[in-house]
């Protein structure tokens, strides 16, 4: 067959495997390698084992970044899909003004997250603050506390704004799902005497799957790597209890703990393949075997 | 009974429109108070109009040095995610060699890895090869990282197209490379554009790696500006790093808001198909 004369359409894919294979695999393999070094990004490495993962393990400080990152997921994650999924089903009927509804739902998504992060940090100020001048113009102002003064406080902060932000995200994959349901599906069990909470159970769920798993996986592995809103609403603090391990990690690179750094990140990679993968498989459906 | 429900059903969608817009709303109030005004005194609804903040924010934050930054890695970094995307989505659609499907294979494994997992070893990459603080080495970054998903976007749109266009152009003599840059890659639009929305906010936006990457003030994008320009006024002036976040986001705003049909398509499109 003409088509499988090689010609410059078999090589066209290696322009963007160059690119990745430069800026992706290399780095990747080299980071294995430098995370049995000593390296402090100067001076010449020497070869230590598996040490730099032992003194991760025996850091009071990454172990609580550890929790922190695992308790902001555990937060996000379910939440974010709960209220996407819960928008989604109000927005999901012929209403007016739902294209309005939808981009106001969306835009914080669009805003940088470290942005956003400032932005309610100026919002959350103390005695200041916009959410206190509300709480006090009710009466209530000794509601308000200093929030990102506490760990939990400071983790609810962060993990509502986090939701607050993405929720509209969340709602648009979901949305896309619903719509994708052929009404006849609805009609055929409503005639089988279906309950509107059985039709949601049987036909809303089940259909509705590649959408949970795309919000999932991309919910666990954004909220596990979080970064930026973290930077700037708590900057990790107070002390180092919210520090996030994105955070630790350059943190310990700018720390001339190079070597240390990239055995962070290894690790960080298996804490964010187990629940991916776990959440791939519950939510496999047949069609995709 | 019904009418009761649709009504709730207005009621909370309105609620939750509010919910996502008065942080906003508080921001812009505060951004054009006066110094000497703690935060929301008296009216918190009404404003003093001081547009001097926005004056001084402008003048001594590098934002708008970093906007042009921001543009010209979203740019370019976009550029190299299309061209190259739609490239090797071509060929692994169309002809099944047995290095296509390996390099298919890895570019969707690696899909899942966030960024900051290899972001050390790459800083020590692009300090060897001279890439840091310069936007072209920022904008390799960002397409590396964005290039799988945009990769797999085309993948599934080309495998949808049928063959038969471009082989009638086959048979006149065109060569396989050139059928795709003629016939083909225009009829890549709708993808093209869930490519640049899916990315192009993320890219503008990056703070991870430009935090590594861009270290010099001259190099920021706008969140590195921002976040410098907040550390060393942080603890006092309020009102004028309200001003300076509303200059930083309002670009945003606007292409949000000019995209805005072809961003949600193009969100579930994408996101749907990947």
């Amino acid at each position: 067959m003409r088509e499988k004369k090689l010609g410059l359409h078999a090589f066209m894919a290696l322009p963007a495997f160059a690119l990745y294979s430069i800026f992706f695999l290399y780095p990747l393999v080299k980071g294995i390698g430098m995370s049995l070094t000593d390296w402090d990004g100067i001076s010449k490495a020497a070869f230590i084992g598996f040490d730099n993962f032992t003194a991760f393990f025996q850091d009071k400080r990454a172990l609580n970044d550890i929790r922190t990152t695992l308790l902001f997921a555990v937060g996000s994650a379910p939440l974010l899909n709960i209220v996407g999924l819960g928008y989604a089903l109000l927005m999901d009927s012929k209403i007016k003004g739902k294209g309005t509804a939808r981009m106001i739902i969306y835009l914080p998504a669009i805003i940088s997250p470290l942005i956003m992060g400032y932005i309610w940090y100026l919002l959350l100020q103390p005695g200041r603050g916009f959410i206190y001048h509300v709480l006090d113009n009710m009466g209530k102002g000794s509601w308000f506390g200093n929030w990102t003064s506490g760990y939990t406080t400071s983790m609810m902060v962060l993990v509502l704004v986090n939701v607050w932000q993405y929720a509209g995200m969340t709602m648009v994959i979901y949305l896309a799902g619903l719509q994708a349901i052929p009404g006849e599906l609805y009609e055929a069990a409503k005639m089988d005497g279906a309950s509107s909470l059985g039709r949601f159970r049987y036909v809303t769920i089940p259909l509705l799957i590649p959408s949970i798993r795309i919000n999932i996986v991309t919910n666990i592995i954004g909220s596990l790597s979080v970064f930026d809103i973290v930077m700037s609403l708590t900057g990790g603090g107070p002390g180092y209890s919210t520090e996030t391990l994105s955070i630790y990690i350059m943190r310990m690179c700018y720390g001339s703990k190079t070597g240390y750094s990239t055995a962070v990140a290894i690790i960080m990679f298996f804490i964010i393949l187990v629940p991916v993968l776990i959440s791939m498989r519950l939510t496999r459906t047949k069609a995709m075997d | 009974m019904k009418r009761a429900a649709n009504l709730f059903r207005y009621l909370c969608i309105a609620l939750i429109c509010m919910l996502c817009l008065i942080p906003f709303l508080f921001l812009l109030i505060l951004s054009l108070n006066t110094p000497k005004r703690v935060f929301y005194e008296g009216n918190m609804f009404v404003p003093d109009f001081y547009f001097n903040n926005y004056v001084e924010g402008w003048m001594k934050s590098n934002i708008g040095t970093a906007m042009v930054n921001s543009a010209v890695i979203t740019i370019l970094a976009i550029s190299i995610i299309v061209i190259l995307g739609a490239m090797a989505a071509y060929t692994i659609a169309r002809f099944h060699y047995r290095f296509n499907k390996l390099i298919f294979g890895i570019l969707i494994s690696c899909m899942m890895i966030p960024g900051i997992i290899n972001t050390v070893p790459l800083y020590t990459l692009m300090i060897d090869i001279r890439a840091i603080d310069t936007l072209w080495g920022m904008a390799l970054v960002c397409a590396t990282i964005a290039l799988p998903q945009s990769v797999f976007v085309f993948h599934g749109y080309i495998k949808a197209l049928p063959r038969e266009i471009e082989e009638s152009a086959i048979i006149d003599g065109c060569s396989w490379f050139s059928s795709f840059w003629r016939i083909i890659f225009p009829l890549l639009k709708p993808s093209i554009s869930a490519i640049v929305i899916l990315n192009g906010f993320g890219i503008w936006n990056n703070y991870s790696q430009a935090v590594f990457f861009l270290q010099d003030s001259k190099k920021h994008n706008v969140p590195q500006a921002l976040s410098v320009y907040f550390q060393q006024f942080a603890g006092a002036k309020w009102n004028l790093m309200a001003a300076t976040a509303m200059i930083a986001i309002i670009p945003v705003i606007v292409a949000f808001l000019l995209f805005q049909k072809n961003l949600i398509k193009g969100l579930t499109d994408g996101a749907l198909k990947g």
